[in-house]
């Protein structure tokens, strides 16, 4: 909201600077987001918050820096008072009707006669235009300054062009139509008030005026309408039409409805002044009064509060500049009356934040809390915390993709249809569904990083996806993690550069990895179709590693290059992790090691083949791995050769050959019988 | 032995010692317990009284002369393996290492962030991104139809039993959403849920805070870390999908100023000590009194640049003692226990610290960003 510097002058005699004033407001709570100078005047552009539409007017302002300069508010001696103008009974007199009381509680109209449309005089229109209002004509201009002035948004109807009879305030009927003063041609219905004259919607109340009954150069004799409207309701209306407007801004963070009449007969007063004519006295239905509100203030309560002791001399002080009655009930507490603009305020934490705020926030200590503490085990945060940096470790770099996406690209992902979690309103296609999961999103960044000449793309993410439950009547989410790699690695080695394509060895072994650093210990990893497997913790299936299909490449224009992803959930991992550390003492012996080189048919596993040595060899097998892999010239098709080492130690003793050559023995011999294993 | 023929025989021992362990047969055979020199001293005793001190100044000169020669001999065997090794590696070449991945600066923020408020005793708790109505603005102390919710413009959830033809908004059905891990479900007979209470995509991280309250008894304090959403066009500051941090602590007498203590610390802790702090009067529906909190400019140090407006000051979070509202939904004595809470938006705090002027960077995830963190 705009105001000007000479305009607030009119009501509290300033005696600083517009820069030093700025800064005194920003830190008040009413932050000035911009000052500048312009026609002799200078114009502070305002935040206003929400709560507080008394500061939607030059008077609020003033009131607030009369409080925060130490200055009075000065309203002129008229102002808002009975004015000395004669009040002439007219045969033009309106009927109100208000339909619901909720929706309208206060409607006043007054007829004013026989006036001469112009233009505003220049010290008017200067002062709109300051405030980036068009001026129009004076009884329109009128309108808006006294709306700028007061904050009590008013209209006035060409009474000549208002059909005869009565005005009825009520809800528009469905499929009604009105054209507004902007020219726009809207269509109403049951949410939207609006004021009728013969059953026919002539304005939208609260928030534009229509245009068959707008004031113009012709017009002799209006009404000027000043009234009160359900704020929400005025919300829900120009939300439903798209239109904002001072007025519609105003009403719908309530305007005060005790000082309506002060606001219209400034209105009127400008306008007899200006535009001459004559006024007929107002027709009035409903009431502006609401029940005084009394709130108790304790200032044991707020230097509590506050952790800074504040005089209830001083405290009283800035009350009662702000608008406020204070009583004193008992010693340095008071029951303080709330003025009828101070909606917001009600109770003793509203008072508190007003003496806190005049008083400076700036001039409250700093202090730490006596806090009593209250650890909790470690969460679900440091494991995550700990998988990411675990990725990272091994290469891996952290994305962070959108939560939100297009249904074609999930789809093309395989997704079940009519599981995903739709948006209601989303604002662009891209924002259509929930994501069900990480991989699509982690494919396009592979697609984005391709086209930037990446050779090697290796990302990551942790987050939640989001699924419908099986009877649609939940929506679900869990923790995920993503990975894609794509693409050619090059490392340099002692030979020179090596270079490592990316594939489903990969993935596997980032993943085992984490497992390993989680103490996740029964996992598996199961080939579901040639480019795919399922991991598994025990039986249960937690997740999958597979190159992407043809369908997904060429839905993110994906050529020549394998991707391959994995997606896992997180939540299964983890809380299948075992992070306590045992230690194991050393043994302080010797241990020995044998190789056995062998030929194996393709097909057998080596975890199988590792298992069964495991077994076979029992306890004084300390490690098993395999130690080689080859398959080529000097091997028969359809075999593999397999180097696997053994090494065999003892906690309490040195090991023979006597001892580890039986072993041995039953390994190899295990080998042959259970695999047909050649030995070589 | 004589001294002389003994110093002449080290020098050509010496001159044919090509290795390392040659010349510590060398030493052996001179310096040793039993080489030439301590046969030498042991000599001394047998003496006549008057030679003894000439001679063992000579044995000790011997020796000093001997210890020289060899360390000399030494020094040359190692310049000449070094010469050998700088043949063969170019200490130019790139070292051979694995590559370092990288975490996201979103995370790396966060940790930080959360760091710092777990020395000071907070703990770490996140809550749903999808949301009921209630946990994301009537336990808040938002009111329906209020101007104050224009601030958190958000993305309801459509309802999967409506045809595609008429969407309607997906009602949250009351009893079997659950609150999470240690939450008891809401008390729908005394009113905090209502048929209206519509599910959502949580448009800030405050709603875990009616959580954490529903949950736990004070003394609390947690920091809370996650994904918000607002259906905001995107541009190079505004993004649909961004992260917040949320703080909250519930004790009996905690005070304001301890509310202006605690993100002193934090602030300072994450953009450096001598920097400028104010708190600025502001309007939160959940907290009374509220304050925005602002930095002096990390750019231009105050003086006024583009990046700040020219103002010298750059907000950073919005603060507040929790509203005596929140406290009674939540239900907790607000004549016994006080608190405070705070925001954050975390891209904001990223942006700044590392100089990033586009917030799309942080979802495009293109690898040179990235690799840069």
């Amino acid at each position: 909201m705009k105001v000007t510097y000479n305009w607030l002058k009119d009501f509290v005699d300033i005696n600083i600077t517009p820069g030093a004033l700025a800064d005194k407001l920003t830190m008040a709570g009413l932050e000035v987001v911009s000052l500048e100078q312009r026609g002799g005047d200078y114009i502070f552009e305002i935040e206003i918050t929400s709560n507080r539409p008394d500061w939607l007017s030059v008077i609020g302002v003033a009131r607030e820096v009369a409080a925060i300069t130490g200055k009075k508010l000065q309203l002129p001696k008229d102002y808002g008072r009975p004015t000395s103008h004669v009040l002439r009974p007219t045969e033009r007199a309106v009927s109100i009707l208000i339909e619901n009381k909720k929706d309208c509680p206060l409607y006043t109209a007054t007829v004013i006669t026989r006036v001469k449309v112009a233009p505003s005089p220049d010290w008017l229109k200067q002062r709109l235009e300051l405030l980036g209002c068009r001026p129009v004509n004076n009884v329109v201009d009128i309108t808006n300054y006294a709306l700028f002035e007061t904050g009590q948004p008013m209209h006035a109807f060409d009474l000549d062009k208002l059909p005869a009879g009565g005005i009825a305030v009520r809800r528009a009927n469905n499929g009604e139509k009105l054209t507004i003063l902007d020219g726009q041609e809207k269509t109403l219905d049951g949410a939207v008030l609006v004021i009728a004259a013969q059953d026919k919607a002539k304005a939208v109340a609260g928030v534009m005026g229509g245009k068959d009954t707008e004031v113009n150069g012709g017009t002799k004799n209006i009404l000027l309408e000043a009234a009160v409207f359900d704020p929400a309701l005025i919300r829900r209306s120009r939300r439903q039409l798209g239109l904002q407007t001072e007025s519609s801004y105003r009403f719908e963070r309530g305007v005060d409805a005790a000082a309506l009449d002060s606001a219209r007969r400034r209105a009127v007063e400008l306008i007899l002044g200006i535009s001459g004519g004559e006024s007929a006295p107002v027709e009035s239905r409903g009431a502006g009064f609401k029940k005084k509100k009394i709130v108790n203030l304790s200032m044991a309560h707020a230097d509590k509060v506050l952790g800074v002791s504040i005089t209830a001399a001083e405290a009283v002080k800035i009350l009662k500049m702000l608008g406020f009655g204070a009583k004193p009930r008992a010693k340095n507490n008071f029951s303080v009356e709330i003025p009828s603009f101070r909606g917001d305020v009600n109770l003793e934490a509203d008072l508190i934040e007003e003496i806190a705020r005049i008083h400076g926030y700036n001039l409250i200590p700093v202090s730490l809390p006596s806090f009593r503490p209250n650890a909790t085990a470690a969460a679900a945060a440091d494991l995550v915390w700990m998988v990411k940096n675990t990725l990272a470790g091994q290469g891996l770099n952290e994305a962070i993709t959108l939560s939100l996406i297009e249904r074609g690209l999930a789809e093309c992902f395989q997704v079940p249809a009519g599981l995903a979690v739709e948006i209601q309103n989303p604002l662009s296609r891209e924002q259509e569904i929930l994501r069900t999961a990480i991989t699509p999103s982690l494919a396009r960044c592979v697609a984005l990083n391709l086209n930037q000449k990446q050779e090697y793309v290796n990302i990551f993410e942790v987050s939640k996806v989001f699924s419908l439950s099986a009877d649609k009547n939940n929506p679900q989410e869990q923790l995920n993690l993503g990975i894609a790699l794509c693409g050619e690695r090059s490392m340099f080695l002692e030979g020179g550069l090596v270079k490592d394509k990316a594939g489903l060895p990969h993935l596997k072994g980032l993943l085992e990895r984490l497992f390993r650093k989680l103490g996740v210990k029964v996992y598996d990893f199961r080939m579901l179709g040639s480019q795919e497997a399922g991991v598994y913790i025990g039986e249960d299936k937690v997740g999958f590693i597979t190159g992407l299909g043809k369908k997904a490449l060429d839905y993110l224009d994906i050529k020549n290059k394998d991707v391959f992803v994995a997606e896992v959930c997180l939540d299964k991992i983890l809380s299948a992790a075992a992070l306590k550390i045992k230690f194991r003492p050393l043994s302080l012996y010797p241990g020995i090691k044998r190789d056995i080189s062998f030929l194996i048919r393709q097909g057998i596993t080596a975890k199988d083949v590792l298992g069964a040595v495991r077994l076979k060899a029992g306890p004084l097998l300390e490690d098993v791995r395999i130690a080689d892999y080859y398959t080529g010239k000097q091997v028969p098709v359809g075999q593999r050769s397999l180097t696997v080492s053994c090494f065999y130690r003892s906690p309490e003793r040195t090991l023979t050959d006597n001892e580890v050559n039986p072993l041995q023995d039953a390994v190899c011999a295990l080998l042959k019988e259970r695999f047909g294993a050649k030995l070589r | 032995m004589d001294i002389n023929l003994i110093q002449e025989k080290i020098e050509n021992d010496l001159a044919g010692v090509v290795s390392a362990q040659a010349l510590e047969d060398v030493r052996v055979k001179y310096l040793g317990r039993k080489g030439l020199v301590a046969q030498l001293t042991n000599s001394i005793p047998a003496l006549a009284a008057e030679e003894r001190g000439a001679f063992g100044k000579e044995v000790n000169a011997l020796k000093s002369k001997i210890t020289a020669l060899i360390d000399e001999k030494e020094k040359s065997l190692k310049i000449q393996d070094n010469v050998f090794q700088k043949s063969d590696l170019d200490i130019g070449m790139p070292g051979i290492s694995r590559n370092l991945g990288s975490r996201h600066p979103i995370t790396r923020i966060i940790d930080e962030i959360c760091a710092i408020f777990m020395r000071m005793g907070f703990s770490v708790v996140e809550g749903p991104e999808i949301e009921t109505e209630y946990n994301n603005f009537t336990g808040l102390n938002i009111p329906l139809e209020h101007p104050s919710r224009d601030a958190f413009d958000t993305f309801y959830l459509k309802n999967p039993h409506q045809s595609t033809n008429d969407p309607s908004t997906w009602f949250d059905s009351a009893h079997h959403r659950s609150l999470g891990a240690g939450e008891r479900p809401l008390d729908v007979a005394r009113g905090r849920r209502t048929t209206n209470d519509r599910l959502l995509l949580r448009s800030h991280t405050s709603p875990v805070q009616v959580r954490v309250m529903k949950a736990r008894k004070p003394p609390l304090a947690v920091i809370v870390p996650g994904r918000v959403y607002r259906p905001d066009a995107v541009d190079a500051s505004h993004s649909f999908m961004f992260h917040q941090v949320e703080g909250l602590m519930v004790d009996e007498g905690i005070r304001f100023s301890d509310l202006k203590g605690v993100l002193e610390v934090f602030a300072k802790a994450v953009f450096g000590k001598g920097l400028k702090l104010r708190f600025r009067p502001h309007f939160f529906p959940f907290t009374e009194p509220s304050a925005e909190m602002d930095i002096s400019c990390i750019i231009c140090g105050g003086s006024g640049c583009s990046v700040c407006g020219r103002k010298g000051w750059l907000e950073i979070l919005g603060s507040g003692m929790v509203h005596p509202n929140v406290f009674k939904q939540a239900g907790y004595d607000a004549k016994k226990y006080s608190g405070f809470a705070f925001g954050m938006g975390i891209e904001r705090i990223a942006m700044l610290k590392y100089g990033i002027d586009d917030i799309r960077l942080f979802f495009q995830n293109d690898l040179r960003f990235l690799k840069q963190f």
